[in-house]
């Protein structure tokens, strides 16, 4: 995953050219939100719900490595805790864990564990019990989910980009930490529930209404969630800064030299970033009612990777897109056990012909075709590009 | 106040080995000094810990009579001081008016460009440096595609935008055709007045054609200083240039 093979980009600033991307985020958006009107099997609807979040996660991915230069290897870390943040509220909501013989929640799997004779009560059950006492607002669960991704990468990219750490060693280290967070999250089994993770769980209720993963309404609270990112993240590379941080990408010494502090631009970026993975863990909890340790797995952040790769890392839509196809396709194909194997193959071939051929994935492809169009249209062979008068 | 930089016994060691060697020199405001000094002299490294890329070990270095000595990169720049380097540093990946654009910006800060929109002003200071390097026939081209000569004019155009006050310039023709010389001596020469310039040349026609003061470095360290007709025939100066051809 060389980031320095990154090819020079078609410069997205013929008016054309930015009209068919606001045609572009037009049409996904509609199809986005329209698509409870066409596809009325609930548990395809669940299943696309789930898919719109790892194109949020895809969005997450492009913003740091397409948009920052920054490969970020562990971002399942930010989606786990995102997860496991809302996962601890919607557990104490759940009737299991209202029914364990106290007029307070207590999750299940702590009254398995408990020692004879405890309490059973968040406060004492087990030493660390006492942690899930705020969780009984759900709000705060929720609050959480973007808060401690936030603080988490915060702290993280503050040290490492303060030091001038770049390139592969930064995905080394995220790699690491995402890997350690995970053996730490099992370790605490008392209160995590190992790796069982935390299932069995309530669902997110806003003003009375429960929000049924299998409902309409459970599938519009992720499509919104998704369109609202999705333009927030375009607004957000739009502006100054995320043009200024795009110089940081390509020369930070240059940007330096321009006046800019460019680790502070690289250290906000990430944070929001890790924010989105967050956001975006909580809503898989929302529509998958369970969080677990294999959203730490490895494999899982590469993944993540692949799809914005393939998808297009430069183009916060095209990481978003191809999240949700690859997964899409993954799960028609997967039915059968051959297809399902001979998938994770082709996937990777993809990924290696992407990188080597396609640093700008579909998007890219995209792109060029319409740069292609426009130039028959004006008449002007692609590499006439004019030259100062010398 | 016209002392726009002043050099005092800046010294860099690496590990027994000095780079740059007491080196004292001040630059008025408005100025255009070269240095000169033949392969290996330290004027790269004297660039390099005048602008914060290499941290001096002894000395110091004020700008407007502020002390910018051993200061991060970015606050140094924040301060005036704008660097071209020896090889042309442009941010290849955005195109032209982008570059522009991002050395644009009066406000370093991330929150501060959380908008879509430069002010007027700085918008101006584009449109003025487009017209000065003659950029517009290039203007949505990505940097990375340019001419060599034009992407050096691009990182010059990045400076005056960047509305450096004393601007450092590292080689700017190397590489570079006769015409495209040619024109980059009318931009310096533009320049000249509004900015204070250090430039870094090998080029004899070329300091020729812009030289007010010459200084000459040998070895880490001063080796003479004035007007060009008195460092041609300083015979220090052609003692020094003897191993390496002599000043053409
Ligand atoms: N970081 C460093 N560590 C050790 N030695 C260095 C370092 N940087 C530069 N030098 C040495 O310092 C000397 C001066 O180098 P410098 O690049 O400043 O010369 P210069 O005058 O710019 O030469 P040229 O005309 O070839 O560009 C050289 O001998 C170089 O090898
Ligand atoms: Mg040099």
């Amino acid at each position: 995953m060389s980031s320095e093979t990154s090819s020079t980009l078609p410069s997205s600033t013929s008016r054309l050219q930015r009209h068919a991307d606001w045609a572009v985020y037009a049409v996904f958006i509609v199809m986005v939100l329209g698509a409870p009107l066409v596809i009325d099997d609930v548990f395809w609807l669940n299943r696309i719900a789930k898919y719109l979040v790892f194109g949020m996660l895809g969005i997450a991915i492009a913003l740091s490595w397409g948009y920052a230069g920054i490969l970020n290897l562990g971002q399942g870390l930010f989606f786990g805790l995102g997860a496991y943040m809302t996962a601890m509220s919607l557990k104490l909501m759940s009737a299991t864990s209202l029914q364990q013989g106290s007029d307070k929640p207590v999750p299940d799997f702590m009254l398995w564990n408990a020692e004879p004779g405890a309490v059973t009560d968040l406060c004492c059950i087990n030493k660390g019990s006492f942690l899930w006492i705020p969780f009984q607002s759900q709000w705060f669960g929720m609050a959480m989910s973007i808060v401690i991704p936030l603080i988490v990468a915060f702290v993280l990219s503050s040290s490492i980009f303060r030091l001038r750490v770049s390139g592969v060693y930064v995905a080394i280290i995220t790699l690491a930490l995402v890997l350690l967070v995970r053996l730490l999250l099992i370790d605490a089994q008392p209160i995590t529930n190992g790796f069982n993770g935390l299932t069995d769980l309530g669902w997110l209720t806003i003003g009375g209404f429960e929000f049924d993963p299998y409902m309409v309404e459970t599938y519009y609270v992720v499509a919104v969630s998704l369109t609202v990112v999705l333009l927030l993240g375009r607004w957000l590379v739009s502006t100054r800064a995320g043009l200024i941080l795009q110089s940081t990408r390509d020369d930070p010494t240059r940007a330096r030299y321009l006046g800019y502090d460019v680790a502070a631009y690289q250290i906000f970026f990430f944070t929001i970033s890790a924010g989105i993975a967050g956001f975006a863990g909580l809503l898989y909890v929302v529509a998958a009612e369970f969080a677990s340790p294999s959203f730490m797995d490895i494999g899982f952040s590469i993944s993540m990777v692949v799809w914005a790769a393939v998808g297009g890392r430069n183009s916060l839509l095209g990481a978003c897109i191809g999240a949700i196809l690859i997964n899409t396709v993954e799960a028609t194909v997967s039915e059968t056990e051959i297809f399902k194997e001979a998938w994770k193959l082709i996937i990777g071939g993809i990924f290696v012909l992407v990188v080597l051929y396609l640093p700008n994935g579909l998007a890219g492809i995209a792109r060029d075709l319409l740069g292609r169009f426009e130039r028959r249209r004006k008449g002007t062979p692609a590499e006439t590009a004019p030259k100062a008068a010398e | 106040m016209n002392e726009a930089l002043t050099i005092d016994g800046l010294t860099v060691d690496f590990g027994g080995f000095k780079a740059v060697d007491g080196f004292t020199t001040v630059v008025q405001k408005g100025e255009l000094r070269v240095i000169l000094g033949p392969n290996g002299a330290g004027k790269t490294t004297l660039m390099d810990l005048v602008s914060g890329k290499t941290a001096s070990t002894q000395g110091s270095v004020h700008l407007f009579g502020e002390n910018i000595t051993n200061r991060p990169e970015h606050i140094i720049a924040r301060h005036g001081i704008g660097r071209k380097f020896q090889i042309p540093s442009v941010f290849r990946d955005l195109t032209v008016r982008q570059n522009l654009e991002v050395a644009a910006s009066g406000e370093p800060g991330v929150f501060r460009n959380l908008r879509l929109h430069m002010v007027a002003e700085d918008r101006a200071r584009v449109e003025d440096v487009i017209a000065m390097t003659r950029l517009e026939p290039v203007l949505d081209t990505v940097a990375g595609e340019l001419s060599h000569g034009q992407m050096q004019w691009l990182e010059l155009g990045m400076l005056i935008t960047q509305q450096a006050k004393v601007i450092l310039l590292d080689e700017p023709t190397a590489g570079m055709t006769h015409a495209e010389t040619f024109r980059t001596a009318e931009i310096i020469n533009e320049m000249k007045g509004s900015h204070t310039i250090l430039v870094v040349e090998h080029d004899m026609a070329f300091v020729r054609k812009i030289a007010e003061r010459i200084t000459v470095m040998h070895m880490g360290k001063l080796l003479a200083e004035g007007p060009m007709e008195k460092i041609e025939t300083d015979p220090k100066v052609r003692e020094a240039y003897l191993g390496s051809g002599g000043i053409h």
